[in-house]
């Protein structure tokens, strides 16, 4: 009975997936500025999610091991790692794919970035650790230690770490609601920083209603400049003219002039801002996190049993022998 | 200081109540995590082994540095400024990995492990070598900084602050090394291991202490420092307070 339950719920969890994939690839519609490119966070924020949920569940089994000695509950360790690992680094490979698409570079050390190769690292940790010691129960032992003494730095590194670092070209003022990017103000002839570019307001100019800035800006690790000039309605008080970045799908824009024209407010129009506004995207992106969760709960568990039917095995050989 | 010699006299009179009896207790431990720390000293100031390793490490390094920085004939910008703390903090991180761990392998490598098992609870052996480390430390950051102030040039703008992130950054070190340094010493590539373990977790720390270390060394940058700071002593705490947890469980492995 349970068995059937089981075969139930995995065609469920794959019948589930299935439509996540068709619906993210044929229904979504495209955001504008993003094109296909913007699909790919319904795979992304997911993954990502379970990667943390599986170094969570990972320690907290570790944790029970320490408690009870049960070697089931290492298994659960080991195999919430084994699976956490898979999804880290698909999180990882998504998203330099969209930083390179929408960014134009695949990787330049944002503090999420830090934080998930951190992760990644500590999970190799975790198993150069675990091939590296020979007795079972001392293996279990001292690899439920790291795991736990590691999973005292994640609040460190996903709370603390991006909101120290000042430059972030991620999307937390992008993808989530309610958050903004705040821009820099630059009196005339001052140099200042936006994501990871240097700009350098070098002077405003009034026609009419119109203020149109002259903007130098940088590429990261000054290997370039360009000069873009975004420009400010006075009359409606609103942006006129949005240059892009170059090599980027990011906007510069103008959000406000000070009446004597001698500072403006310069700010990264990113484009995905309020993508999950549209319902059928953020219902799809909602679904892809449960179908993925499931997922990997379905992997966990799977991979546990195998863990301690080889492990059972073992045994009985060597009893034999 | 009365309540405690008023125990250490007589602790037969006062066992009756509960607090005397922790507080004989805490002392008791301090006694001997501090008897397990001269004993490592000693012993460290009889081979140099840990010391050796890591001072000619800084050194070589900060040979190395001033060699190429020559070349460049470094301009004090604010890039400058990021380079010197990132190559700062490189030599100190890489010294200590090569030193570090020596306090728990030594026992390991002379087979008196048990003996001290048998003779000290497993906080106090922590503690004693954790202060191993952190003296280690302290040696090591004021030799590595004054070979990079005399041979890289280096300019230190607030010497108080600098000094405070080199302390802070010194203590996240110690408190995340100490009990790896516990772990490897039962595994088989124990060094290459000590470092694999370690770096991931030295990530955090070692970024808030790279920017920390830039913003000290220009001038009147003390105030901009002290965030660095703060994160560094959040981050030593808790991973002091994991590992004071965590230990019992390595040393009964």
């Amino acid at each position: 009975m349970v068995q059937q339950m089981a075969q139930v719920g995995k065609l469920l969890i794959g019948l589930w997936m299935a439509g996540v994939t068709v619906v993210m690839f044929l229904v979504i519609p495209q955001y504008e500025g993003l094109g296909n490119a913007g699909r790919i966070i319904i795979m992304h924020v997911p993954t990502a999610w379970v990667s943390v949920l599986a170094f969570a569940i990972s320690a907290i089994f570790s944790g029970l091991y320490l408690w009870k000695r049960n070697p089931t509950y290492d298994d659960y360790a080991v195999a919430a790692a084994e699976g956490g690992f898979l999804f880290t680094a698909l999180a990882t490979v998504t998203g330099m794919i969209f930083s390179q698409v929408v960014w134009g570079i695949y990787w330049n050390w944002d503090p999420r970035q830090t934080s998930i190769f951190v992760l990644l690292l500590i999970y190799a940790a975790l198993f150069a650790l675990r091939s590296a010691i020979d007795d079972v129960q001392r293996r279990r032992q001292l690899s439920a230690v790291y795991s736990l003494f590691a999973f005292v730095t994640v609040p460190f590194l996903i709370f603390v770490a991006p909101r120290i670092a000042d430059s972030t070209l991620h999307p937390n003022c992008v993808f989530i609601q309610g958050s903004t990017c705040d821009g820099i103000t630059l009196d005339v002839g001052m140099i200042g920083l936006l994501g990871d570019r240097k700009i350098q307001l070098i002077g405003l100019e009034r026609e009419g209603d119109l203020v149109t800035a002259e903007v130098i800006v940088s590429e990261p690790g000054l290997s370039g400049e360009t000069t873009l000039r975004p420009s400010f309605n006075l009359a409606t008080g609103t942006m006129a003219d949005r240059p892009e970045f170059p090599g980027v799908r990011y906007q510069l824009g103008l959000e406000y002039v000070d009446p004597s024209i001698n500072s403006g407010l310069l700010n990264i129009e990113a484009p995905g801002t309020g993508v999950l506004d549209n319902r059928i995207t953020l219902f799809t992106f909602l679904a892809s996190i449960a179908g993925f969760t499931a997922l990997f709960l379905w992997m966990l568990n799977l991979r546990a049993n195998l863990l301690g039917l080889q492990w059972a095995l073992a045994q009985r050989d060597g009893g034999r022998v | 200081m009365a309540g405690h010699s008023s125990t250490e006299h007589d602790p037969g009179l006062t066992l009756t109540t509960q607090q005397p009896v922790a507080q004989q207790r805490i002392v008791d431990l301090l006694q001997a995590a501090w008897a397990v720390f001269v004993k490592d000293l000693r012993i460290e100031l009889r081979t140099r082994y840990a010391i050796n390793a890591m001072v000619l490490f800084a050194a070589c390094t900060a040979m190395m540095v001033s060699i190429g920085t020559t070349f460049i004939g470094l301009r004090r910008t604010e890039e400058a400024l990021l380079i010197q703390a990132s190559l700062l903090w490189i030599a100190l991180l890489f010294a200590a990995i090569s030193g570090l761990s020596r306090g728990f392998v030594h026992e390991e490598e002379t087979r008196t492990l048990a003996a001290l098992r048998l003779a000290a609870p497993a906080i106090a052996v922590y503690l004693g070598k954790f202060l191993l480390n952190l003296a280690l430390l302290a040696l090591l950051g004021v030799i590595t900084s004054l070979l990079f102030i005399v041979l890289v040039r280096v300019q230190v703008g607030s010497p108080l602050a600098f000094l405070g992130i080199l302390a802070a950054g010194g203590l996240s070190l110690a408190t995340s090394t100490t009990i790896l340094a516990a772990i490897i010493t039962r595994a088989s590539f124990k060094n290459a291991l000590f470092a694999v373990l370690a770096f991931p977790l030295l990530v955090p720390p070692l970024i808030i202490a790279i920017q920390g270390t830039a913003a000290t060394l220009a001038e009147g940058g003390g105030v901009l420092a002290l965030p660095a700071l703060q994160f560094l002593i959040a981050y030593s705490v808790a991973m002091f307070v994991a590992s004071l947890l965590l230990f019992r469980f390595v040393w009964e492995a």
